[in-house]
């Protein structure tokens, strides 16, 4: 079997209207893929930054798959979480991105976006904060129902992962 | 000397340059490296300790540790590849050390040279009261061991206060990856079109 190593690190997170935050981020894939080591989904410490500009995770990630074909390439599903000065917490967006398929180093940056609700929701929220979550994690990183939901955009996400395939090019697969 | 390889080394030479941190001086900083079961180093050295390093007003405003690097290590298996972790200690008003931050980084996967900036963190109290404690004892909450910053699981109980970074430059040499049958660089150049922007 052909295995794939990621390894990299969950940044931190610009451009959100508050910037207490921390990150919920799980690893999705098909089922061909077979987890050999590390973990598959986890939570970053909650960086209240200096700098307000970007909060810090530095979160590392470490993972082993062995698979038997490319259907099903892992996929980064992520939740941004607010904390306020209460201890509070309130989901801030969802985003996602497909694992990079070329071996090397990779910077990467993922745009997130958060459901919007109806107007009254919207007032609510703006007033006691909160706001829609989604039923099923699945809605962020499959197509299939995106179509019901109406969504604003949020900050970004900044992750550098590190691609390692193995034993691809004995099966005849370029990456 | 040909013999089928069953172990890649890895050869990381470089420096902890210097650092960036806005409010404080006076600074040192130990670094340590975090790796799995299957890594193991064959030579250099594994932890170090820097000099007490000033800024300088007139010229700039960093800190200069200016600080050598230099490993080896060799694995069977990329996963557990090595972290450097990196802590900053400087003394607060009345001359204790405490310290001023924490960062992480994995080595770099690639021949080359590299140079990363990464961000320094401090934890923080997590109640109101050890909040009051710690203001009135002078002592401020650390971690225990600081490899726990190279660590993924138990993050999520943590506070964190991001304050500074710091630039490391590093030299790496890989020995055998691609002989195990791993590739750490695309097949060819990439597409100057795609090229994803800095």
């Amino acid at each position: 079997m052909a295995e794939v190593h990621i390894i990299g690190q969950i940044i931190g997170a610009s451009g959100f209207p508050q910037h207490i935050l921390f990150c919920k981020w799980g690893v999705h894939t098909g089922g061909a893929w077979k987890l050999l080591s590390g973990v598959v989904e986890g939570q970053t410490q909650v960086d209240n930054p200096q700098n307000e500009e970007m909060a810090f995770w530095s979160h590392p990630i470490d993972i082993h798959f062995a698979t038997k074909g490319l259907q099903g390439w892992p996929k980064l599903h992520l939740q941004v979480w607010h904390q306020d000065s209460f201890g509070r917490n309130e989901l801030y967006s969802y985003g996602f991105l497909h694992i990079p398929s070329t071996p090397g180093t990779h910077s990467l940056l993922t745009p997130t976006w958060r459901p919007l609700g109806t107007w009254q929701e919207q007032i609510s929220q703006m007033f006691v904060g909160g706001g829609p979550q989604l039923k099923s994690p699945s809605l962020i990183y499959g197509g299939a129902d995106r179509y019901r939901l109406q969504t604003t955009s949020m900050g970004q996400v900044h992750l550098e992962l590190t691609i390692i395939p193995r034993n691809f090019e004995r099966y005849g697969v370029e990456c | 000397m040909a013999s089928a390889a069953s172990v890649f080394l890895l050869n990381v030479t470089g420096q902890i340059e210097s650092a960036e941190f806005p409010e404080f001086d006076e600074l040192y900083c130990k670094y340590c490296f975090v790796y799995g079961h299957d890594w193991a180093p064959t030579s250099g050295v594994e932890e170090g300790i820097s000099q007490i390093a000033s800024k300088n007003r007139n010229i700039k405003q960093e800190i200069v540790w200016n600080f050598p690097i230099e490993i080896t290590f060799k694995s069977t298996n990329p996963y557990g590849w090595p972290q450097i972790v990196i802590s900053v200690y400087g003394p607060d008003t009345f001359g204790n050390d405490v310290v001023r931050g924490y960062g992480a980084v994995h080595l770099p996967f690639t021949p080359g040279r590299h140079k990363k900036t990464i961000p320094l963190f401090v934890p923080e109290s997590s109640s109101k009261l050890q909040k009051f404690t710690s203001w009135f004892t002078g002592r401020r909450p650390e971690f225990t061991d600081p490899k726990v910053v190279a660590q993924g699981d138990g993050r999520e109980v943590t506070r964190v206060r991001s304050q500074g970074f710091l630039t490391l430059s590093f030299n790496v040499v890989t020995k055998d990856l691609k002989k195990l049958g791993y590739s750490n660089s695309p097949s060819e150049p990439p597409n100057p079109l795609m090229m994803s922007r800095p």
